[in-house]
């Protein structure tokens, strides 16, 4: 908790380099990046993850909205028809023949080290506080370091430190932290995907996200984005008692 | 009875007003060691009970090696795979001392009615064993009806629902579950929900069905639907918020494996526990079955069990050596002065021939038979001090149990034979003492003295 307090306060008062962005809006802009685009958005994504020697694997089909997503397993063939539902901050887990969603949390692992947070869009812009702590060299590419801090309990991550790209706007790296302050998982992001949005803009879209255990026993899971694409999805796709039907 | 006893039994009888307080004092004295006793024998049956049974602990428990901790968290790796189920189930059953063996799965994970979830800690038991289990003689002579469900049935006692869970009471309350009717499944439960509508607690109570979600052994999520047939105690009050019982084929098909946390044996006798322990190892061992066997009372596995026995055990130390030294005090009191007073009568026993350690004998007779006197009025007493609390019939619910229970005292004859052996030798100890050096006193010393 005090190790808590100390980052956020060296955080805030932290002196930002010349030329320091707004954090907002850098989290905005790498936001649409990783699906959080008002307009809607679909990709399939597969996520793999390496356990102790024993790999596991699933594939979904994702649309989002906003702050909406529906994640729908189509493999294996024993997980499919099982679907996460985000709606706004909230949860759900279902699959066939159950009569009733289950309310779960963002935090909940999804498989690996992947949380149910991670399959979704990203909205860090709308989850947490975000300050520029200063500016950094990541793979040779010249980053500016944000530390976040939850707004609210029920979002994936109590704090991250994120790293955006300075030329493309796009986070690049982040390590996950606990409340008290101790990494327990780091990320790396790769955006070899294009995706044409409404306005006839095209902006680069995550095709690779690793996840790397950094307390246990060192498990990866990677979650790879195929086939984005802008589609518009109506609000009614996102509503829990729709899909139970 | 010979002279002697009979010459000790005149005198107790002289001295009535100082032997009658002194026997007093002693009868006092073993009704209290032998309360404390009854109350400490059924003080441990209520726990024993409670951690074999429903904690399903079982006298044994047997799980796969670093399974007792580790196997709720990583089920693939340190849970027990069938194959060595059925190993170590045979080498149970062998065994004429094992009257009941049984799988259990224990996990965590989440429960949610359609709007809500909450954390839950479930138990999947094999029905038979269970239904079993809870007529248990033993179960029901200490819990009496504390053993059935609080309402609704037993999960092994709900024929016809769709996989039945029993929840505990206040996890029951938060899943608007709280008076489960295990009958049909009513209409509206496929109905859509709407969980801000304003009846919907009342859609939530009549839905008897509940889902429950979990890590699967694959490291994915998973889920399943029970329906709760009935509300149960849970040994624990910390259990009271997360608690639920399902069959074990409901769990496996939650967590998604065949495997199981422990194979729980059940004995006809409790006491053998460290001779089957020990048989089960060697057998297991020659066996090729690498496992971790856990008794009841092992401080690892039970820790609770252990920490309040030896509470109530330095408990009733205290208290022993405490009443021990009263009664040893009162003892040596009376017969020093006893002592003093009848020296003449000493001297002259020694002057018609009597030896010293005949005059010896006859007081140590004299405080043989007033224990042994003051005992029986003792049990006599502790008998009826049984028999009050047993019309008072006074329930509590013990520290930590959510569960009330009817206060028993249970002495077990062997509390009343060594708390009177123990006062035997004390007294005639005390006895012995306060005469020793009197008997020694020359013959005309002893007539010539004049008590005080």
């Amino acid at each position: 908790m005090t190790s808590a307090f100390f980052a956020l306060f060296a955080a805030l008062t932290a002196v930002a380099p010349p030329g320091t962005p707004d954090a907002a809006a850098l989290l905005r802009d790498s936001d649409r990046a990783r699906g959080g685009l008002a307009e809607g958005v679909s990709w399939t994504l597969t996520v793999e993850s390496t356990e102790e020697g024993t790999s596991t694997r699933r594939t979904m089909d994702v649309r989002a909205r906003n702050t909406d997503a529906l994640a729908e397993t189509t493999a294996p063939p024993r997980k499919k028809g099982e679907v996460i539902l985000f709606n706004d901050r909230n949860l759900w887990f279902l699959k066939p023949g159950l009569r009733r969603p289950v309310a779960i949390s963002a935090r909940q692992r999804l498989q690996g080290e992947a949380s149910n947070g991670d399959a979704a869009s990203t909205n860090y812009a709308r989850d947490y506080t975000g300050t520029v702590v200063g500016d950094e060299i990541v793979d040779g590419e010249p980053v500016w370091k944000l530390d976040l801090v939850a707004r609210s309990k029920d979002v994936t991550y109590d704090r991250i430190r994120y790293w955006i790209s300075k030329r493309r706007r796009l986070g690049v790296k982040a390590e996950f932290l606990t409340v008290g302050g101790d990494l327990f998982k780091t990320a790396t992001f790769e955006y070899g995907n294009r995706v044409r949005i409404p306005g006839g803009q095209e902006i680069d879209f995550v095709s690779k996200m690793t996840i790397r255990d950094a307390m246990g026993a060192g498990g990866t899971t990677v979650l790879t984005y195929e086939s984005p694409r802008a589609e518009t999805h109506a609000p009614s796709v996102f509503n829990v008692n729709n899909v139970v039907r | 009875m010979t002279g002697a006893w009979r010459l000790a039994f005149r005198n107790l009888r002289r001295h009535r007003r100082r032997n009658v307080v002194t026997g007093v004092a002693i009868a006092l004295g073993y009704m209290g060691l032998v309360v404390l006793g009854g109350y400490a024998g059924w003080a441990e049956r209520l726990i024993r009970t409670g951690s074999v049974y429903m904690q399903h602990r079982g006298h044994l428990a047997v799980y796969a090696k670093g399974g007792l901790k580790r196997a709720e968290a990583k089920p693939s790796a340190y849970a027990l795979p069938p194959e060595t189920q059925e190993k170590i189930v045979a080498a149970l059953r062998a065994d004429p001392r094992v009257a009941h063996v049984g799988r259990y799965l224990i996990g965590s994970g989440i429960v949610g009615n359609g709007c809500k979830s909450f954390a839950m800690r479930a138990v999947g038991a094999e029905p038979d064993l269970e239904r079993r289990l809870a007529s248990h003689p033993e179960m029901i002579a200490i819990w009496g009806r504390a053993t059935g469900p609080v309402s609704g049935r037993a999960f092994f006692d709900a024929p016809g629902a769709e996989a039945p869970v029993v929840v505990a009471p206040r996890l029951a309350r938060a899943l608007e579950k709280a008076r489960p009717s295990p009958g049909g499944v009513p209409a509206t439960a496929d109905a859509p929900l709407d969980c801000g509508a304003p009846d919907v607690r009342q859609r939530l109570a009549a839905d008897p069905f509940v889902q429950l979600g979990a890590r699967t052994a694959d490291g994915s999520f998973g889920a399943a639907e029970a329906q709760v047939v009935g509300l149960y105690r849970p040994a624990s009050t910390e259990e009271d918020k997360t608690a639920l019982v399902a069959p074990i084929e409901l769990l496996q098909r939650l967590y998604d494996t065949d495997r199981v946390t422990y194979v729980a044996a059940f004995l006809r006798d409790h006491r053998d526990r460290a001779a089957v322990e020990r048989d089960l190892a060697v057998r297991l061992r020659d066996a090729g079955v690498d496992v971790s066997i856990h008794r009841f009372d092992d401080p690892v596995a039970n820790p609770f069990y252990a920490g309040t026995m030896a509470f109530l055990g330095a408990l009733v130390l205290f208290v022993v050596l405490l009443v021990a030294n009263v009664v040893a005090f009162s003892v040596l009191n009376a017969m020093t002065l006893a002592a003093i007073e009848r020296s003449r009568e000493m001297g002259t026993l020694r002057s018609l021939g009597f030896t010293r350690t005949q005059v010896r004998g006859l007081f140590l007779r004299e405080s043989a038979l007033l224990t042994i006197t003051s005992v029986l009025a003792g049990a006599a007493f502790a008998a009826a001090a049984a028999l009050v609390v047993e019309a008072a019939d006074v329930r509590f619910e013990p520290p930590g149990s959510g569960t009330p229970v009817h206060l028993q005292f249970m002495p077990a004859p062997e509390v009343f034979l060594g708390t009177g052996g123990l006062f035997l030798v004390l007294t005639l100890a005390a006895t012995f003492i306060a005469v020793r050096r009197k008997v020694r006193t020359p013959v005309a010393e002893l007539l010539v003295e004049v008590a005080a």
